[in-house]
């Protein structure tokens, strides 16, 4: 048995899936507008006067791609008043997926650093209850940060593991956004660095997070599980596992990529999994994403 | 809760405090609403709600602590142009002739925030330094890039 490892290996692994990627994708930048403090074209008119130029991803409510800025777009005025965040734009997905509303009791299980936590309050307008953690102390200090930057005032936000702490409450939302493999587009040294022993072991730590998860959901309630993951064993499969095990269904997740895969190196999965989202880098210019809505009946 | 009242009577400001709704973490201060009512696990809250800021040697005001402050009518206040804006979130201080409006009297010693474009980008105290009249910089909005590079 060859080496589990590699740009070679990994490169085709995803063929074997039906995609032959170069393996230098790579994603511009972007910046999602904070609708907390400012609205969309106000933003712009701010930003094109300081010869930035933006334009607008289709598939996002409040994402815009970088075309031009001659300056660090996250060290300007704008960025430190909490106008708008880098965000890269797969990444803006999940929670436009999820869409928490005003009022909701919300939770976001893997915080750090803040992006999606700060888009979620967005979402529900400032109101409800939205709570938030993560296992790492120096990485909440960002997502604290990023809470103040944007004029976010409806979160608790807690130090934990999110499959361990007890918080004695259910939710409506959820977002686990887990700690993944990641994926090359982001990380030039990434075929260097992951094996898939990695990715098995993530995929397990995955799971467990999706346990708890499904406990802490309301009936009803709808949890977005996503990754930035290429790797079939964090995305569809750990969903797969997820539906043999729980009384749970899965629900359409909208966006720019591909359907969730039902036949993962020649086993077949539960034909609903077409209903996930599955980012390839090549299909809309961002990194590669994976998305699932499931409601819990 | 000694040095928040101190630095909002610096700035004569009129915001009250629900002091009923106020929790403190460590040495920093929050507020918040009924909704978020009581937190449950306490010991491993690290966030919550309307952060106000920190107990220092001086209170250290939020970014959001300051925009709601700059909203108020009494609040003392100056304006600048994006120029001198960049300048003070740099950590400089704002010299009189760059001030284009100030709302509330200046005299010696006075604190005020300094306002860009409707935006409070922090505050500072009025001081003759050299002959020159200035806004001495407390502190600015720059800190979020500061406090980045000390916790990575």
């Amino acid at each position: 048995m060859g080496l589990s490892r590699g740009r070679e290996f990994f490169l085709g692994r995803y063929r074997e899936l039906g995609r032959d990627l170069k393996g230098d994708e790579s994603t511009p930048q972007a910046i999602r507008v904070n609708p907390l403090k400012i609205g969309d074209e106000a933003l712009l008119g701010v930003m094109s006067s300081v010869s930035v130029e933006l334009e607008k991803l289709p598939f996002l409510d409040h994402g815009y791609r970088v075309i031009s800025a001659g300056f660090s777009l996250g060290s300007t005025i704008e960025y430190l008043l909490g106008l708008y965040s880098l965000q890269e734009a797969a990444s803006q997905l999940p929670v436009q997926a999820l869409r928490p509303g005003p009022g909701d009791t919300a939770l976001d299980m893997c915080s750090a650093p803040g992006g999606k936590t700060t888009q979620m309050a967005a979402y529900m307008g400032n109101t409800g209850r939205l709570y938030a953690m993560d296992s790492s102390r120096g990485r909440l200090y960002a997502v604290e940060n990023n809470l103040e930057r944007c004029g976010v005032t409806n979160c608790l936000l807690y130090h934990g593991d999110a499959a361990e702490i007890e918080l004695g409450l259910t939710f409506q939302k959820i977002l686990l956004d887990a700690p993944c493999s990641g994926n090359y587009v982001t990380d030039p040294l990434w075929f260097t660095k992951r094996t898939l022993k990695d990715v098995e072991a993530n995929a397990e730590r995955q799971r467990r997070l999706m346990s708890r998860a499904l406990e802490l959901l309301e009936p009803g309630g709808r949890l977005l599980y996503s990754t930035c993951s290429l790797e079939p064993e964090e995305d569809e499969l750990n969903v797969q596992w997820l539906l043999d095990r729980s009384d749970v269904e899965l629900s359409p997740v909208e966006g720019p990529g591909q359907p969730g895969l039902t036949n993962v190196f020649g086993v077949e999965l539960d034909r609903s999994l077409s209903m996930c989202m599955r980012v390839w880098p090549d299909d809309a210019g961002t990194q590669g994403f994976f998305a699932a809505k499931v409601v819990k009946r | 809760m000694r040095l928040l009242r101190r630095l909002l009577g610096e700035l004569n400001s009129g915001y009250e405090a629900d002091e009923s709704r106020i929790i403190r973490i460590n040495d920093q201060y929050f507020s918040l609403d009924a909704l978020l009512g009581s937190p449950p696990a306490r010991r491993s809250l690290v966030y919550a709600g309307l952060y106000l800021g920190r107990d220092r040697r001086v209170f250290e005001p939020s970014a959001a602590l300051m925009e709601a402050l700059s909203k108020e009518r009494e609040t003392r206040k100056i304006h600048v142009n994006r120029e001198t804006a960049w300048l003070f979130v740099c950590g400089r201080d704002v010299f009189q002739e760059n001030i284009l409006l100030a709302e509330g009297e200046l005299s010696p010693g006075s604190y005020c925030l300094v306002v860009f474009d409707g935006w409070c980008i922090g505050y500072g105290r009025y001081e003759t330094v050299w002959g020159s009249r200035m806004i001495r910089n407390c502190f600015n909005i720059g800190d979020f890039l500061r406090r980045e590079g000390s916790t990575q």
